[in-house]
């Protein structure tokens, strides 16, 4: 079964089309990464997955779980169990942390039809998932990523998505601008989320983070389309032979 | 001013005058505020910092004040609720209303009534033969122009607060003044005044509130002068929040000595038409003001705030921080004028103004000025006006909050950039409740307050 299925994906950016014809199968259970070159279109695939205005989809369909994911709203996307973590996550100052992340858990409940968690076990909670991100306490409270480093930020994503418990992950680019420190701690975070029941998809320039996230596939993104797809050893590859050779094949 | 309002005020002057109290005002300063008025006219929208407030509405209201002997019984229930440690005095309808005041007595801090006469305790009340200038009297030329509307308060002034603190008191929990308007503006205007001297060193807390004991059409015209001695520190706190038909104009004009420093907190909520005039002047080396304002406006609401901060002495700071939401056909402005003179070295002042669109024929206007007389200062300044950031919106659509409750946690983030410094947390409650109200989020953003 897949729990993601994008057929033949054309999307553009105002004028300027990103996504020309892009397939791609993710099997519930399985880890794909997408790889690619600057401006082939990966960042764009996270967005339009996550349904961020901007994008207009010309043609071809994505299905989640066999339901058109196209025609959810963003909120509603997240409630059926999409998640994506940011490349650069937003600073909001004066909206808490902490609140934002309950009130995220209860409204994906809520759509569940699951009882509100009360501020006390939320905060058991997200206390046992902080130890996991390696954040300190200070985290509880501030603003949403108010005055965070840039990998204080890609660790509150992660520590997002282990709250948030989503069907299916989508990370952009969450390595970049780690040290391999913060590295580890984020790979062993999307570790933990692995599930049979679970999928996710890695947004990655470059093939290090896989060193620590085993993918089960890897595809590379050429010119908005997958020019090939392989398994763990095609990053390998890549980071031997980096992309050129393949964007003379696509061309 | 049109010729018929001047016809109409200085008649109305005429036949209230002789019941107006000598004690507040003598004869000859009303009525040389009366002819100053005839002389220079009230603003109209054709000044340059009169544009926004809408000022026909003068047409409808009548400038004498209510007479004092049909004071609604009030109960304190219908005040809002006290802050603790804060001794309150209640003026309703510019007139001290001892029934729903709750003096404390603080060594050093003396409040009397400015009609002696109503004072609760005479030993206390020792007349200070109504020192006071008028507002716009003691201001330069170029700011006096802007301060026309505290000569109708000087003219008809029924009561007031007087409150001197004595050098070196620590009052930090200290004196609210509740002004209660309750007559028709057809029928009669209300006049609140503040006299407020703080002494040398003295660090003192006053929480000024403006509401309405009815729905009727207040008409309200404040006058409160504040001055504030070397090394004396003041947090004031002022909440404007009078009824939905209300017509307020308020001038705050203030003096900072050598070191003192002033923090205004402006939270403008209620009202159809507010318009409020603040006048610093910074006479004393070092000194130093904040101004915070909030505006929320809705429906047709007009919240207008003219602040001119005159840098007068070197090495003297001015902060000013403005957040103002505007919904339905509402309009916010905010001028903030920053003038550094001659021989204020070492000015450093900024000015940080933003506007948050809530309605498509909402409309705000935000004016950070700036004019420099003199080498060797900072100065930094920046206004924007928008809608909620989309950025924001979409990183909490994607976390699973649904649209309404992002959209408002983002106006809630917005206006605490100013709120957040309320000082007094028991005010900072009933702040962040009435603005929930008025955002119509109370429900959604219970758990926040």
């Amino acid at each position: 079964m897949n729990m993601l299925k994008i057929d033949n994906l054309h999307v553009s950016v105002g004028d300027i089309p990103v996504l020309n014809g892009l397939d791609l199968e993710v099997p519930t259970g399985e880890v794909h990464a997408i790889m690619g070159p600057n401006g082939s279109g990966k960042s764009t695939l996270a967005h339009v997955l996550a349904g961020r205005p901007g994008y207009t989809v010309t043609k071809g369909t994505v299905s989640f779980e066999g339901h058109d994911l196209l025609a959810l709203a963003p909120e509603e996307r997240a409630h059926q169990g999409v998640f994506l973590g940011f490349q650069y996550p937003v600073e909001i100052p004066g909206v808490n942390n902490v609140y934002l992340l309950k009130a995220a858990l209860n409204a994906i409940r809520k759509q569940h039809g699951l009882a509100e968690v009360d501020a006390f076990e939320f905060l058991t909670l997200i206390r046992e998932k902080m130890q996991v991100m390696r954040i300190d306490d200070s985290f509880l409270s501030r603003g949403v990523n108010e005055g965070f480093s840039g990998g204080e930020k890609k660790r509150n994503e992660i520590l997002q998505m282990l709250v948030l418990e989503p069907r299916l992950a989508i990370l952009d680019e969450t390595d970049s601008g780690l040290d391999i420190d913060a590295l580890k701690v984020v790979a062993n975070g999307v570790n933990l989320l692995r599930s049979p029941q679970r999928s996710i998809v890695l947004v990655t320039h470059y093939q290090r983070l896989l060193d620590h996230v085993v993918p089960d596939h890897v595809h590379v993104l050429v010119r908005g389309r997958i020019a090939r797809s392989g398994d763990r050893t095609l990053a390998l590859e890549l980071e031997r032979r980096g992309y050129d050779w393949l964007s003379e094949q696509a061309a | 001013m049109d010729s018929a309002l001047a016809t109409r005020i200085a008649t109305e002057f005429a036949a209230a005058m002789p019941q107006l109290p000598a004690a507040v005002r003598s004869a000859a300063q009303r009525q040389a505020a009366i002819a100053r008025l005839a002389e220079r006219g009230l603003p109209d929208s054709r000044d340059e910092n009169w544009k926004y407030v809408n000022l026909r509405l003068l047409e409808k209201v009548r400038f004498a004040p209510a007479d004092g002997a049909t004071t609604p019984a009030l109960t304190l229930a219908e005040l809002p609720p006290r802050i603790a440690g804060y001794a309150r005095y209640t003026f309703v309808d510019g007139r001290f209303a001892p029934a729903l005041s709750e003096p404390i007595r603080y060594a050093g801090v003396r409040v009397e009534p400015m009609d002696h006469r109503r004072a609760e305790a005479s030993a206390q009340a020792q007349p200070t033969a109504a020192a006071e200038d008028s507002l716009e009297g003691g201001a330069t030329a170029g700011a006096a122009a802007d301060l026309r509307f505290a000569l109708l308060n000087d003219a008809f002034a029924t009561d007031g607060a007087r409150i001197h603190v004595a050098a070196q008191t620590q009052c930090a929990t200290c004196i609210e003044l509740v002004f209660v308007a309750s007559s028709a503006g057809k029928t009669a205007a209300s006049y609140p005044r503040v006299d407020f001297r703080v002494g040398a060193g003295a660090r003192v807390g006053l929480i000024e509130r403006h509401v309405s004991a009815s729905s009727d059409a207040n008409f309200i015209i404040s006058a409160v002068q504040v001055q504030l001695e070397r090394d004396a520190h003041v947090q004031h706190y002022r909440v404007q929040q009078t009824g939905a038909r209300a017509i307020c104009f308020d001038t705050l004009n203030l003096t900072l000595a050598q070191n003192a420093c002033y923090r205004l907190y402006g939270l403008n909520l209620g009202a159809l038409s507010a318009r409020s005039t603040v006048h610093a002047q910074l006479m004393g080396r070092g000194s130093e003001v904040g101004i915070f304002n909030v505006s929320v406006a809705n429906r047709s609401q007009v919240h207008d705030t003219y602040a001119l901060v005159e840098h007068v002495a070197p090495d003297a700071r001015t902060e000013q921080v403005f957040r103002g939401i505007c919904g339905g056909r509402g309009r916010v402005a905010f001028n903030g004028k920053i003038v550094v003179h001659q021989g204020a070295h070492g000015t450093d002042s900024s000015q940080v103004m933003r506007g948050l669109l809530a309605g498509a024929e909402a409309e705000i206007d935000l004016r950070p000025q700036l004019e420099i007389y003199t080498d060797d200062v900072r100065c930094s300044h920046g206004a924007t006006t928008g809608k909620l950031d989309e950025d924001m919106l979409f990183y909490m659509l994607s976390r699973g909050l649904d649209r309404e409750t992002a959209m408002r946690l983002l106006k809630w983030a917005f206006l605490q950039d100013v709120v957040a410094r309320i000082e007094v947390p028991e005010l900072r409650r009933q702040i962040e409740q009435s603005l929930a109200r008025e955002l119509n989020e109370a429900a959604a953003l219970k758990e926040l307050l």
